[in-house]
C-alpha cells in the first residue's frame, strides 16, 4: 500500500484565551487558516479529495464546521469535508483518516486538523429551563403552555459553561494528571525544566525561521503570545502550584499548558498528485495507533493512553523506541510527557501492564520536541495535532532522513500516536 | 450622529447654497480588531485578516454625514435618499493598516425627480489609494441650478432562483446602526420612519449590499468593483430572497421579495 504524503501545513499563532482571538470564532479560525493554506500551496479553486478537521469546544450550530469553512474558503466548494473529534487527539485522528484514504487510494489529496477556542466557547441553557423550553416547543395547547410557564424558576437564568473536567470523575484533567505526577514520583525540578525547554526551543525555531512556511499570522499576532522566549528554570520554580493538594504537589501554570484559541491544518497527498501539483513531500505518514484506558476504575491515569498505544505500533512495524530521531510528544501538562517516559522505562511497569519482556527504555532527550511544544505554543485541543504534524514533517525534511514518533494523550482516557518518515 | 441629524433636521427649512461647497473631509484611522468583527458579525462577513470590502464605506460614512449636514451643503439631509453606490477595492486591505479616508461631493446636478449628488471617498494606505466608494444620493423635489444628472450605473438584475433566503429581524436596523454609525431615524424605530413616510423601519441599504457580498465569501476575487442600485425599501421584519448568478468576469445579484427588487448589484 501506498504511504500518504505530508506536503506541508498552515497554522495560525496560538493565542491565550479571553485575548487577540477572543472575537473570532472556531468558523473564523479555520476558514482563515484553510485560506492561508491555500494561498501557500496555490489551491485555489481546487478540489481537494476531502477536508477533516474537528473543534472540541463545539456550538451546537457548527454541526457541519469543517464544511461551512471549505465552503467559505477559495477551495472549489466540490471539495467534501467531515467533522471528527477526539478531544485533544482530534487534529491526529484527522490525520489518519485522510493519510489512510490516501494510502487506499480512494482519495488523492486532503486536508486534515482541527480548530478550538476556549474563548468563543459554547453556553448551554440551564439544564432545567432547557427541559421545560423543549417541552413548551413540543406543547400543543395554551393550557400547556401555561402550565409549563409555571415550571420557571429565577435560579434557571444561570447557563451551564463548558468544564474542562471528564464527565465520568468530576476531575480536571489538572487533578487527573496530578495522580499520575505522584504515582511516577514526576519532580516538580524535571517539569519546569521541561517547560522551560519548551519556550526556549519554540522561540528559538522562530527565531531561526522555522515557522515562516507553517504559521500565518491572524489578528495583530505573529507568534503564540503563550511564548516566553525568556523562561527559565528559576522563573518558573517561584510560580505556585495548581493542580493537585497538599506539599506534594508540582503542577503550576508554568508546566501546564493554559487555555488557547487556534487553528492548524496539513496538506496530504499521493506522490502522484504532489508531483503534478509541483509540490515537495516533506515527509510520509507511516502508521498510526489509537489506545484507550479505565481510569475511571481501573489503575491507568487519564492521560496515560499512549503509553499503551506506542509499544503496539512499534510493535507492527518492527521498530524500537530508539528508532526515532525526532519524537513529538503533546505537552498537556509537564508531568504528562514525563510520566509516560517513566512508564516507557519501567521494567515491572513494562511486565504487568504492557505485557512486554523488557521496557521500551529511555529516548534521547535532545530529539524530544526540538521545535518546542504545547507548554510554549497553547493548546488549542483539537488544533494540536495538525500543528505537531506539520512540524515534525519539516523537521524531518530538513534533516533528510530518519523517522519522528507522535503521541498525544486525550480526554476520555485516550492516545493518538503515529509514526512519520522523511521522504526519500 | 444622532446629534447630526437633529442639527439638519432643525436647519433644513434654512435657505442653502446653490452649489457644493468644496470642503475635502479627512481623518485617519485604524480600525480596531473589535469594530472590525462587530461589523462583520451584524453583516455575515467573517473574522478574518482583511477588511471586508464593504468595510472602508462606514469609514468614510461619519465624514459624509459631517460633509452633507454642514450649512455650505446645497441639499437637506434629511430627506436624502442613497439611490446607488459603487466600490473599488484595489487590493485587499490588511487588518490593522492605518488608513487615510477622505471624501467631498461632486456631481450636483439636476434630476428629473429633483436634484441628485455624489459622495466621494477614497482610502489611502501610505500613499496608495486602495479603497474608493462612490455614493449617489437623491434629494426628491430638490433644485440643482445647473447640469444633467449623471447617469446611474447600468445593473443587471438576475431572475433565477434563490440562492439564500434570509429571516431579518425588526432590530436590524438598529443593529447595523451601532456597527455603521448610520443612525439615520427611517432605519431606527417604526415611529420615526413612519414619520419618514415608511411603515415600518427599513434596513439601510449598505446593509443589504454587504450582506450580499458577504454571500459571495470564497467566491470573490481579491480586487473588485461592486456596484449597486438601491430599489424598492427593504422593510423589517421580512424575509427577502438572495439571487446569485455567475458572470463573464464576476457576479451578478439582487435582493427580492413578494414586493419587488430591492438591491440590483454587480462584482467584477
Amino acid at each position: 500500500m501506498r504511504k500518504a504524503a505530508v506536503i506541508g501545513g498552515n497554522r495560525i499563532p496560538f493565542a491565550r484565551a479571553n485575548g487577540k482571538y477572543a472575537r473570532a470564532s472556531n468558523l473564523d479560525m479555520l476558514t482563515t487558516t484553510l485560506d492561508g493554506l491555500v494561498a501557500r500551496f496555490g489551491l485555489a479553486d481546487e478540489r481537494l479529495g476531502e477536508v477533516v478537521a474537528g473543534a472540541v469546544l463545539k456550538h451546537s450550530r457548527d454541526f457541519n464546521l469543517t464544511r461551512e469553512a471549505v465552503l467559505g474558503s477559495r477551495l472549489a466548494p466540490s471539495t467534501p469535508a467531515y467533522d471528527i473529534q477526539q478531544a485533544c487527539g482530534t487534529g491526529l485522528e484527522a490525520t489518519i483518516a485522510v493519510a489512510n484514504k490516501i494510502a487506499l487510494g480512494q482519495i488523492e489529496s486532503g486536508v486534515a486538523g482541527g480548530v478550538d477556542t476556549a474563548s468563543d466557547a459554547p453556553i448551554a441553557v440551564n439544564e432545567d429551563l432547557r427541559k421545560v423550553l423543549v417541552a413548551l416547543n413540543g406543547a400543543r395547547t395554551l393550557q400547556q403552555r401555561l402550565k409549563l410557564l409555571g415550571k420557571l424558576r429565577p435560579g434557571q437564568i444561570v447557563p451551564e459553561i463548558p468544564q474542562n473536567s471528564e464527565p465520568r470523575t468530576g476531575l480536571s484533567m489538572g487533578e487527573h494528571a496530578a495522580i499520575t505526577a505522584r504515582e511516577w514520583g514526576v519532580s516538580r525540578e524535571a517539569q519546569d525544566e521541561l517547560a522551560a525547554l519548551s519556550h526556549q526551543h519554540l522561540a528559538a525555531a522562530y527565531d531561526r525561521g522555522f515557522f515562516d512556511d507553517l504559521v500565518t499570522p491572524y489578528l495583530g499576532l505573529t507568534r503564540d503570545d503563550n511564548l516566553r522566549p525568556d523562561s527559565t528554570v528559576e522563573k518558573l520554580a517561584r510560580l505556585t502550584p495548581v493542580f493537585g493538594k497538599g506539599d506534594g504537589a508540582t503542577m503550576t501554570a508554568g508546566n501546564s499548558t493554559p487555555l488557547t484559541d487556534g487553528a492548524a491544518l496539513t496538506l496530504l497527498g499521493s506522490d502522484e498528485w504532489a508531483a503534478a501539483h509541483n509540490l515537495p513531500v516533506l515527509a510520509r505518514f507511516v502508521d498510526a495507533e489509537t489506545a484507550a484506558v479505565d481510569y475511571v476504575h481501573g489503575r491507568d491515569g487519564l492521560l496515560t493512553a499512549p503509553v499503551y498505544a506506542v509499544p503496539r505500533l512499534l510493535e507492527r512495524n518492527g521498530l524500537t523506541l530508539q528508532d526515532f530521531d525526532f519524537y513529538e510528544i503533546h505537552e498537556a501538562f509537564a508531568s504528562t510527557v514525563l510520566a509516560t517516559l517513566a512508564a516507557w522505562e519501567d521494567p515491572g511497569f513494562a511486565k504487568e501492564r504492557l505485557g512486554l519482556d523488557a521496557p521500551l527504555g529511555s529516548i534521547d532527550r535532545s530529539r524530544l520536541n526540538v521545535a518546542g511544544s504545547s507548554l510554549a505554543a497553547g493548546h488549542p485541543f483539537a488544533a494540536t495535532g495538525g500543528r505537531i504534524v506539520s512540524t515534525l514533517a519539516k523537521l524531518l525534511h530538513e534533516k533528510g532522513s530518519g523517522r519522528g514518533l507522535i503521541s498525544i494523550c486525550a480526554a476520555g482516557g485516550q492516545g493518538v500516536v503515529a509514526i512519520l518518515e522523511a521522504a526519500a | 450622529m444622532i446629534g447630526l441629524y437633529a442639527k439638519a433636521a432643525a436647519g433644513a427649512v434654512l435657505p442653502r447654497p446653490s452649489s457644493l461647497p468644496d470642503t475635502v473631509r479627512t481623518r485617519t484611522v485604524r480600525p480596531t480588531v473589535g469594530r472590525v468583527a462587530d461589523y462583520a458579525a451584524v453583516c455575515g462577513f467573517p473574522l478574518s485578516d482583511v477588511l471586508p470590502a464593504t468595510f472602508p464605506h462606514v469609514l468614510a460614512f461619519g465624514l459624509q454625514m459631517e460633509l452633507m449636514a454642514a450649512r455650505s451643503f446645497p441639499l437637506a439631509l434629511p430627506g436624502l435618499v442613497h439611490v446607488a453606490n459603487a466600490i473599488t477595492l484595489h487590493r485587499a486591505i490588511g487588518l490593522g493598516e492605518e488608513l487615510d479616508v477622505r471624501v467631498h461631493a461632486e456631481r450636483f446636478a439636476a434630476h428629473a425627480r429633483g436634484a441628485q449628488v455624489d459622495l466621494v471617498s477614497a482610502v489611502s494606505a501610505g500613499d496608495t489609494v486602495v479603497w474608493e466608494g462612490r455614493s449617489t444620493y437623491l434629494a426628491r423635489g430638490a433644485h440643482a441650478p445647473t447640469g444633467v444628472a449623471g447617469e446611474l450605473p447600468e445593473v443587471a438584475t438576475p431572475e433565477g432562483p434563490a440562492a439564500a433566503s434570509w429571516a431579518l429581524g425588526a432590530d436590524l436596523g438598529r443593529r447595523y446602526a451601532a456597527v455603521s454609525g448610520d443612525v439615520n431615524p427611517i432605519h431606527l424605530n417604526p415611529l420615526t420612519a413612519k414619520a419618514f413616510g415608511f411603515p415600518r423601519t427599513i434596513a439601510h441599504g449598505m446593509w443589504t449590499a454587504a450582506h450580499a457580498l458577504a454571500a459571495l465569501q470564497g467566491r470573490l476575487p481579491e480586487a473588485l468593483t461592486y456596484t449597486v442600485l438601491f430599489r424598492k425599501p427593504l422593510l423589517l421584519p421580512s424575509r427577502p430572497e438572495l439571487v446569485t448568478e455567475r458572470v463573464d468576469g464576476g457576479w451578478d445579484l439582487a435582493v427580492r421579495s413578494r414586493a419587488g427588487v430591492h438591491l440590483a448589484g454587480s462584482v467584477r
